[in-house]
C-alpha cells in the first residue's frame, strides 16, 4: 500500500463505520424515527392533516404559525416532539448518505491541522457542513410535506421532483455546484482564526454539497414505500458523480460513469490475481 | 535494434545529422492540418490545449477543422501531471512522438535507426538552448526554421535562451521513495498516488525539479504582455515547442538513471499504477501512430527501457548516492557508531506527517521579494529537536536493532494561486535580518516554477481554484539550525524572490505557508 492511500484509509475507515452504523439504524432500527411509519415525509404529512387534525405546513413553515394553532398545550407538544424527530431524522439520513463524500474534504482538514487541533477542526468542519443541510432540511421537508396538500396524488409529485431532478442534474448550474465541491482552501492554523475556517469550510463545502443534491434529496423523501431503498440509490448516485474531477459548466449528462468503470476495472483485478 | 538517444551537445555539431533529421521531421508534422492525428499541433494538444490561448499566440485559427468527437476525447488533454503516472505516460508520449518523427525521416530517406536527442542541461557548459533551436534559419542560411519559435523567451524573458543551473537541482535523485503523500511531507521521487482522482496539486520532486524549473525558465513570459506566456511555460502550449521532447527525454533519462540503485530506488508494485488510470475509472494513456492506429499502454510496459527497444547515451549516477550514515554523524553521531551503521541495522524511517507551524494570512507575490513568519507550535518542534537529538545519541549499532531516523522536515507553499506560469522564484528559510540570500546559500529551500498554475487557479478547472502546492525539502536547513542552537525559536521567516519582477495583474498569491515534520 502506498504512504497516501495509508494516509486516505486513516480516514476512509472510520467515516464508513459511521455510514454503516447510520444505514444499520435506518434499516433496523425503531420506526425511523421522524417517519414513524417508515415511510416518508409527504406520507407522514398526509397522515397528520387527515388524522390528526393539523396541518404539518403549519409545523414546518415558520411564516404560517399562529398563537392560535399552539394553544393546546398538547400540540405544542406534539409539535416540538415532531420537529426534534424530524431533525433527528434528517440528521441521520445526512449522515448516512453524504459521508462518503465527506472523505476528501475530511482528509484536508485533517492534513492541513496541528494534531492537537485536528479533532475539533473535523467537529468544526462538520458543524459547518450540516448547519446548511440543515437549513436546506427545512425547505426540502416542507416541500415534501407540502407536496400531497398541493397535488392530488403522490405519485405525481414524484414525477414532478424526478423530472426537475432529471432537468437539475443535466445543467449546468449542477456542474457548478460539483466543482466547487472540489474546492480544498487553504486553512489558518492557530487560534479563534483556525476554528472559523474550519467551520466556514464546512459551511462553504455544505452549500456546494446543497446546490449539487438538493433535487435529488428530495426524491426519498416523496417515496411512500421504499424509503430506505430510495435513499441508498441517491447516496450511490451522489458518491459516484462525485467522483469525477471538475469540468467546464454545461448541458451534459452526470452519472454512474466512472464508478461503474472503477467497479469493473476492479473486479477484472480481483479475478485475475485469484 | 536499440534506439540510443543521445546528448544533443554530444552530437558534433549545431546541425549534426540527428538534429537535421529531426526538424525535417517536425516540418512534416507541421505540415499537417490539426485535424490529422499525426500532426505536430494535434500531438501538442495531446499534452494540453487552451483554446483561446492558442488563438492569442496564434497556433488556432477559426478556419482550423476540429479533429472528431472520438479522436478528441481519446488523445486530447491527456498529460498526467501532480500524479504518480507523470513519469510513465511522458515515456509513452514521447516514444510515440518519435515514432511519428522516425516515420518521416524514414519517408524523407534518412537513417533507420534515428533517436531523439534530448538536452542534458546540468552539464558543465551544456546549459544554453541548443543552437539549432535558436535560430529563425535552417543551416543553408534560409528562413523557417522548425525547430525555432518565436514565443521562447528564456529566464530573463528577453529571448536569451538558457538555463541558470543555480535555479536548478537534482535533489529528487536522493529520494528513494517513487511514491509519497499530499499531506505536507514527502511527494516521492515520481508523484503521490492520487486514489480515484486524475491528479493533485503537489508535484513530484522530478515533476517539481528540475522538469517544471526547465519549463518556466526556458519559455518565461513575454515582454510585452507579462500574462502571456512562453510557449514551454504553460502545460496546455508546451508540447508546441520543439525543444519540449528534448527536454523530458531527458527527465526520461533521469527516470532511469534513478531505478539503477536497486533495492531502494524502485518503481511502484501497486496494481493501480502498474495498470494505469483505466484501473481507477480514467482515460486509458493512447497515442497516435504513424500507421494510423492508436497505441494504448500502461506504466507496466514503461518501466523497462530495454524491452522498450531504447537506451541512453549515458546513464551514470547523476548524483552520489545518500549515506543514512552521513547525517547522523552531521547530527553528532560518533564517527566510530556512524562507519559501523553502514552495512549494520536497518534506518527506519517514520512516515507520521505533522503540521510544525504555518503563516498567518495568505501572501502576495508582487515586486521582487515578499516575506513572511512562519509560526511554530512549541510542542511539535521540540519533537522535532528531540528526534534531531536522538539521532546523535543513538546507541552504538551492534545492537542490530532498527535505528530510528531523525525527522525530515518540508516547507510547504499551500494554494499558490495566479495568472502567469511563467512565474519562478527561488525560497529561503532562516536568513539572518539584512542578510543577503545571495551570500546565504545554505538557507535556499529551494526554486520553483508555477508550470500549471493558470488551469490550477481556475474555480472550473480541473484542481476546482485550489491551486498548487509545493513541499520543498528543508531537512539540511533546520538540521543546521539545530546543531547552532537556533532551532528553539517561535517563528521561522520565509523569504520568497522572484526571478524576475512579478506584475500585479499577475495575481500570484500563497494561500498560507507551513512546515511539516515526517517521522515517527
Amino acid at each position: 500500500m502506498t504512504p497516501a492511500a495509508r494516509e486516505r484509509l486513516s480516514i476512509t475507515v472510520p467515516l464508513l463505520l459511521i455510514t454503516g452504523a447510520a444505514w444499520t439504524i435506518l434499516v433496523v432500527g425503531p420506526g425511523t424515527m421522524a417517519m414513524p411509519d417508515g415511510s416518508s415525509a409527504a406520507t407522514l404529512a398526509t397522515n397528520l392533516s387527515t388524522s390528526r387534525g393539523m396541518a404539518v405546513p403549519d409545523l414546518c413553515s415558520a411564516p404560517t404559525l399562529s398563537a392560535t394553532s399552539f394553544s393546546n398545550s398538547r400540540h405544542l407538544r406534539l409539535a416540538f416532539s415532531l420537529l426534534a424527530s424530524f431533525a433527528a431524522s434528517w440528521m441521520l439520513m445526512l449522515t448516512a448518505m453524504m459521508m462518503p463524500v465527506l472523505i476528501a474534504p475530511v482528509r484536508h482538514i485533517r492534513d492541513r491541522s496541528f494534531t492537537k487541533r485536528r479533532a475539533r477542526a473535523i467537529v468544526l468542519f462538520l458543524t459547518g457542513y450540516a448547519a446548511i443541510w440543515i437549513a436546506a432540511g427545512v425547505v426540502l421537508l416542507t416541500l415534501a410535506a407540502a407536496a400531497p396538500l398541493i397535488v392530488s396524488r403522490l405519485s405525481v409529485a414524484l414525477a414532478i421532483a424526478t423530472f426537475v431532478a432529471l432537468v437539475w442534474q443535466f445543467s449546468p448550474a449542477k456542474q457548478l455546484c460539483l466543482n466547487r465541491c472540489h474546492a480544498r482552501p487553504e486553512l489558518s492554523a492557530f487560534g479563534l482564526a483556525a476554528d472559523l475556517d474550519a467551520f466556514r469550510f464546512g459551511f462553504m463545502h455544505g452549500s456546494s454539497c446543497v446546490g449539487s443534491c438538493w433535487a435529488l434529496m428530495l426524491l426519498p423523501l416523496l417515496v411512500s414505500r421504499g424509503h430506505v431503498a430510495a435513499m441508498a440509490v441517491v447516496a450511490i448516485w451522489i458518491f459516484a458523480e462525485r467522483l469525477d474531477g471538475p469540468m467546464p459548466p454545461r448541458w451534459r449528462w452526470r452519472g454512474l460513469g466512472k464508478v461503474v468503470r472503477i467497479a469493473v476495472a476492479q473486479t477484472r483485478l480481483r479475478l485475475q490475481n485469484s | 535494434m536499440t534506439f540510443t538517444r543521445t546528448n544533443v551537445w554530444a552530437l558534433g555539431s549545431d546541425w549534426a545529422d540527428a538534429i537535421l533529421w529531426y526538424a525535417r521531421g517536425v516540418a512534416a508534422m507541421k505540415a499537417r492540418a490539426l485535424a490529422e492525428p499525426t500532426s505536430w499541433r494535434f500531438y501538442g494538444a495531446i499534452h494540453g490545449i487552451d483554446q483561446p490561448l492558442w488563438k492569442l499566440l496564434g497556433y488556432l485559427k477559426s478556419s482550423d477543422a476540429m479533429p472528431s468527437a472520438a479522436n478528441l476525447s481519446r488523445f486530447w488533454k491527456q498529460c498526467q501531471h501532480g500524479s504518480w503516472y507523470f513519469l510513465p505516460w511522458h515515456r509513452g508520449y514521447l516514444l510515440a512522438f518519435e515514432a511519428n518523427i522516425r516515420a518521416e525521416v524514414l519517408k524523407l530517406g534518412g537513417p533507420n535507426d534515428w533517436a531523439l536527442p534530448y538536452w542534458n542541461y546540468f552539464k558543465p557548459n551544456q546549459f544554453k538552448l541548443p543552437p539549432a533551436f535558436a535560430s529563425a534559419d535552417w543551416p543553408d542560411g534560409k528562413g523557417n526554421n522548425p525547430l525555432f519559435v518565436p514565443q521562447r523567451y528564456g529566464p530573463n524573458s528577453d529571448g536569451d535562451v538558457y538555463v541558470p543551473v543555480n535555479q536548478i537541482n537534482l535533489d529528487a535523485m536522493t529520494d528513494s521513495d517513487f511514491t509519497g503523500v499530499g499531506s505536507g511531507g514527502d511527494p516521492g521521487f515520481g508523484g503521490v498516488d492520487t486514489g480515484f482522482e486524475h491528479g493533485g496539486p503537489t508535484h513530484g520532486r522530478l515533476e517539481s525539479q528540475p522538469h517544471d524549473m526547465v519549463h518556466g525558465l526556458v519559455g518565461g513570459g513575454d515582454p510585452n504582455n507579462p500574462n502571456l506566456p512562453g510557449l514551454m511555460s504553460d502545460p496546455d502550449t508546451a508540447g508546441l515547442d520543439p525543444i519540449f521532447w528534448l527536454h523530458h527525454g531527458n527527465i526520461d533519462r533521469l527516470w532511469q538513471v534513478w531505478r539503477q540503485s536497486p533495492p531502494t530506488d524502485v518503481d511502484p508494485t501497486e496494481p493501480n499504477w502498474l495498470k494505469g488510470p483505466a484501473n481507477i475509472g480514467e482515460r486509458i494513456f493512447s497515442m497516435p501512430m504513424p500507421d494510423g492506429k492508436s497505441w494504448d499502454y500502461t506504466p507496466t510496459e514503461m518501466t523497462d527501457l530495454g524491452k522498450l527497444g531504447y537506451t541512453y547515451d549515458d546513464l551514470s549516477p547523476a548524483v552520489a548516492t545518500p549515506q543514512p550514515a552521513a547525517r547522523f554523524q552531521r547530527l553528532g553521531m560518533s564517527a566510530v557508531a556512524a562507519e559501523a551503521m553502514r552495512g549494520g541495522p536497518a534506518v527506519t524511517i517514520g512516515k507520521n506527517v505533522e503540521l510544525v507551524g504555518a503563516n498567518r494570512g495568505s501572501l502576495k507575490i508582487i515586486g521582487s521579494e515578499a516575506r513572511t513568519s512562519v509560526q511554530l507550535d512549541s510542542g511539535v518542534r521540540r519533537k522535532v529537536s528531540r528526534s534531531l537529538r536522538a539521532a546523535a545519541e543513538a546507541a552504538a549499532p551492534e545492537r542490530a536493532l532498527p535505528v530510528a531516523a531523525p525527522d525530515r522536515v518540508f516547507l510547504n507553499l499551500e494554494n499558490v494561486r495566479g495568472l502567469t506560469d511563467s512565474t519562478v522564484f527561488r525560497v529561503y528559510v532562516g536568513l539572518p535580518d539584512g542578510a543577503n540570500p545571495a551570500d546565504h546559500p545554505e538557507r535556499l529551500a529551494g526554486s520553483i516554477a508555477l508550470f500549471g498554475v493558470r488551469k490550477a487557479s481556475l474555480a472550473d478547472g480541473e484542481h476546482a481554484g485550489q491551486g498548487l502546492t509545493f513541499a520543498l525539502e528543508i531537512t539540511n536547513i533546520v538540521d543546521t539550525l539545530h546543531l547552532n542552537n537556533s532551532l528553539d525559536v517561535d517563528a521561522l521567516d520565509v523569504r520568497i524572490l522572484p526571478a524576475r519582477p512579478v506584475p500585479e495583474t499577475a495575481q500570484i498569491s500563497i494561500g498560507r505557508v507551513s512546515i511539516f515534520r515526517q517521522g515517527r
